[in-house]
């Protein structure tokens, strides 16, 4: 199956470096596309820690710390790194 | 409380169809807000309240105006470099509308500080750069029971989010480890302003009861990459800030 992927917030300009999409076997789940992601990027641009998760607008926790959820084709990844500003 | 002939005149245009209500309006003026940092996004955030009416409105910003903060602060001028900014900034805002209060703070209030000023208002506004003070301005609105709106911008993306306590997701139960912080953050002013614009329509939406909150979203802006998101945000039943359900 193939699922779209968005990421966003700090460090956006490195986003080229993210697939835009991903195939993964049937049946994957979340951890499993992150495990892909991982493998995929340079070591210097992995996703952090508390960056949010989101499936098909459905918040879903941070990379390190998320549900169990199954993937469908189609499905949209966001990722948002935390941004703070001022 | 009602509306003086010369509010009427000024809010005419936020009154009517799809806008607020005289009685909104009313609510406006009874409100109060506190906008904690008044830089890139509180500063047009405060303005937006002040020109819409919120009868009292503290803002809280600590240290001196220094130039690279002009390319987003529009409180600021070139006059106020090296001042202290809350006393400036709130002179500005009370030059925008005569029929607004304008408190100032010239320091970052610690937890208790914090608990206090939100138990004297009914909405926080957050824009600080660190999410330790974010945490803590979420802490605060929990405890006191009003809702947060937090506002965050990096380079040309910002971040949106409305906490409806006990309801709906609070900032910790979307971050529940702390970020790292990053002092000098890349920003352009445009989506600093927008940004905050945006946390002060919901603002202005929460207090004068009109429209539907982003209570429980975040709204992702991506200026860079020209998309939004938005997200539906899930309260973590764990979560050591706002505690299960109710």
């Amino acid at each position: 199956m193939n699922i779209r992927v968005v990421f966003s917030g700090r460090g956006y300009d490195r986003a080229e470096s993210i697939p835009a999409s991903l195939d993964l076997p049937p049946g994957s789940t979340l951890s499993d596309a992150l495990d892909l992601l991982a493998k995929r990027l340079p070591d210097e641009i992995q996703l952090p820690a508390a960056c949010l998760i989101a499936v098909s607008g459905k918040h879903a926790g941070t990379v390190a710390r998320h549900e169990a959820c199954p993937l469908g084709e189609g499905d949209e990844l966001v990722l948002i790194a935390p941004v703070a500003g001022g | 409380m009602m509306l003086t002939p010369e509010e009427q005149q000024r809010y005419a245009r936020q009154m009517g169809s799809g806008v607020l209500s005289a009685e909104g309006q009313q609510r406006l003026k009874r409100s109060a807000a506190l906008v904690a940092r008044v830089g890139g996004m509180g500063g047009p955030a405060a303005l937006c309240l002040t020109m819409a009416g919120v009868g009292r409105i503290i803002i809280a910003h600590g240290g001196e105006l220094i130039s690279p903060d002009l390319n987003r602060q529009l409180l600021g001028s070139e006059a106020a470099l090296g001042k202290p900014r809350a006393g400036h900034f709130a002179e500005t805002l009370r030059g925008m509308n005569r029929f607004v209060t304008v408190e100032s703070i010239d320091h970052e209030p610690d937890e208790g500080e914090t608990f206090e000023l939100a138990s004297r208002v009914d909405v926080i506004v957050s824009c600080p750069p660190t999410f330790a003070e974010r945490l803590r301005l979420n802490r605060a609105a929990v405890r006191a029971g009003i809702p947060l709106i937090d506002a965050a911008q990096w380079g040309m993306s910002g971040t949106l989010m409305a906490v409806e306590p006990g309801k709906t997701a609070c900032l910790e139960c979307v971050y529940p480890e702390e970020p790292p912080f990053e002092e000098m953050f890349p920003v352009v002013g445009a989506i600093s302003s927008a940004t905050g614009s945006l946390a002060a329509l919901e603002a202005v939406k929460i207090l004068s009861g009109t429209g539907k909150p982003l209570f429980g979203r975040m709204l992702m802006v991506d200026g860079f990459q020209g998309r939004t998101r938005s997200v539906e945000l899930r309260r973590d039943p764990r979560c050591p800030c706002c505690g299960p359900p109710r």
